[in-house]
């Protein structure tokens, strides 16, 4: 985790803090100190920076949960418990950020959605907000069509494919539109995003729903 | 939590369910999303030349209050004139089916349906937006 650590500040230049602890130098990033393995704050990290990742919408997930699995390992409360209220704290704090990050970074449409914020573009769909593009909404409406006229399996399967592959290339398109700073292009390729990967849902449901019938 | 009868009602038994000819110069289609759930939801409406609603179908994929406030819209504007029926509020609607907060912005797409659904019809047949406002 050092080593991990140490490449994390190369990549992102989050820089030192200092440890509350043995008043030494530490990582940014670091979860403890290395200098007196104290447990550090969280700290105000964005997503990305936590996992010593650059700010890319192509995020490695597999690595990242790797990364994730072994810090909340670390963190894991039956370690803390016989230390001082101030580290269980810390740990708990520490572990509920790493979550937040890993949640939000897993999730292509949280992810982009995300992303946008930090770019200070608001994306569609807030509380009470609704959308009238008639090509996305005619898209959405015959797939869900399609999918309640599909009586069995074979149908079924077909349209998860078919919303899959959809949901891939539309993915793809997030990435370069919000990887280019094209943010107005972001902003509505992520609605799709995210009418695809709810339709791709029902599909598995009803799939389900059909098998146990 | 507790959803009122009338709004289980709804969603178990929805009125109106269903298709008319998008093409036909009679008839105003409303399609409208609530993309932060995914839902998609249409309204579409039949209008006699007298300019009075005379028919009025729905199709939502959707939550159950999507369903349900859909399908109370449907019956409502049922023999109103556009402007009465554009003017009815999504506050109407939640009230009607007593729904929980996080549930409202399931009326605000139920009112933005049947809006659009007028808008087309106007489109369609010549008539500024404003008109119907009246």
């Amino acid at each position: 985790m050092m080593n991990a650590a140490s490449k994390n500040t190369d990549a992102t230049g989050n820089g030192n803090k200092t440890c509350w602890s043995c008043k030494g130098p530490v990582d940014a990033v670091a979860l403890f100190c290395d200098t007196c393995g104290a447990i550090q704050a969280p700290g105000q990290l964005d997503h990305f920076a936590r996992f010593g990742i650059a700010r890319d919408f192509n995020v490695d997930i597999d690595a990242i949960e790797t990364q994730y699995l072994k810090q909340q390992q670390a963190l894991h409360p039956d370690r803390f418990a016989t230390k001082s209220a101030r580290e269980k704290a810390l740990s708990q704090q520490q572990a509920a950020s790493l979550n937040d990050a890993f949640e939000t970074l897993k999730n292509p449409v949280s992810r982009a959605v995300y992303m946008l914020r930090m770019a200070g573009v608001e994306p569609e769909g807030g509380e009470g907000q609704t959308v009238n593009d008639p090509a996305l909404l005619m898209e959405a409406m015959e797939m869900r069509e399609a999918l309640d006229d599909a009586g069995d399996r074979a149908q079924i399967d077909a349209i998860i494919r078919d919303v899959r592959k959809t949901a891939r290339d539309c993915e793809n398109e997030v990435a370069t539109a919000i990887n280019g700073g094209a943010y107005d292009a972001a902003r509505k390729l992520t609605t799709r995003l995210r009418y695809l990967l709810k339709m791709a849902q029902e599909a598995r449901a009803k799939k389900a729903r059909l098998a146990a019938a | 939590m507790a959803y009122s009868e009338k709004l289980l009602d709804h969603y178990e038994n929805p009125r109106n369910v269903g298709s008319f000819d998008k093409n036909e110069s009679t008839v105003g289609t409303g399609l409208v999303g609530a993309p932060a759930c995914g839902d998609v939801m249409k309204l579409q409406i039949r209008v006699s030349a007298e300019g009075i609603i005379e028919d009025a179908k729905f199709k939502t994929f959707g939550c159950g209050s999507a369903i349900a406030s859909s399908s109370l819209i449907t019956e409502w504007v049922k023999g109103k004139t556009i402007a009465e029926a554009g003017a009815i509020k999504n506050s109407q609607i939640a009230e009607e089916l007593a729904l929980p907060p996080v549930k409202i912005h399931c009326s605000i797409l139920a009112e933005d349906a049947i809006k659009a659904a007028i808008s087309d019809y106007n489109t369609k047949n010549g008539k500024a937006a404003a008109e119907a406002a009246e």
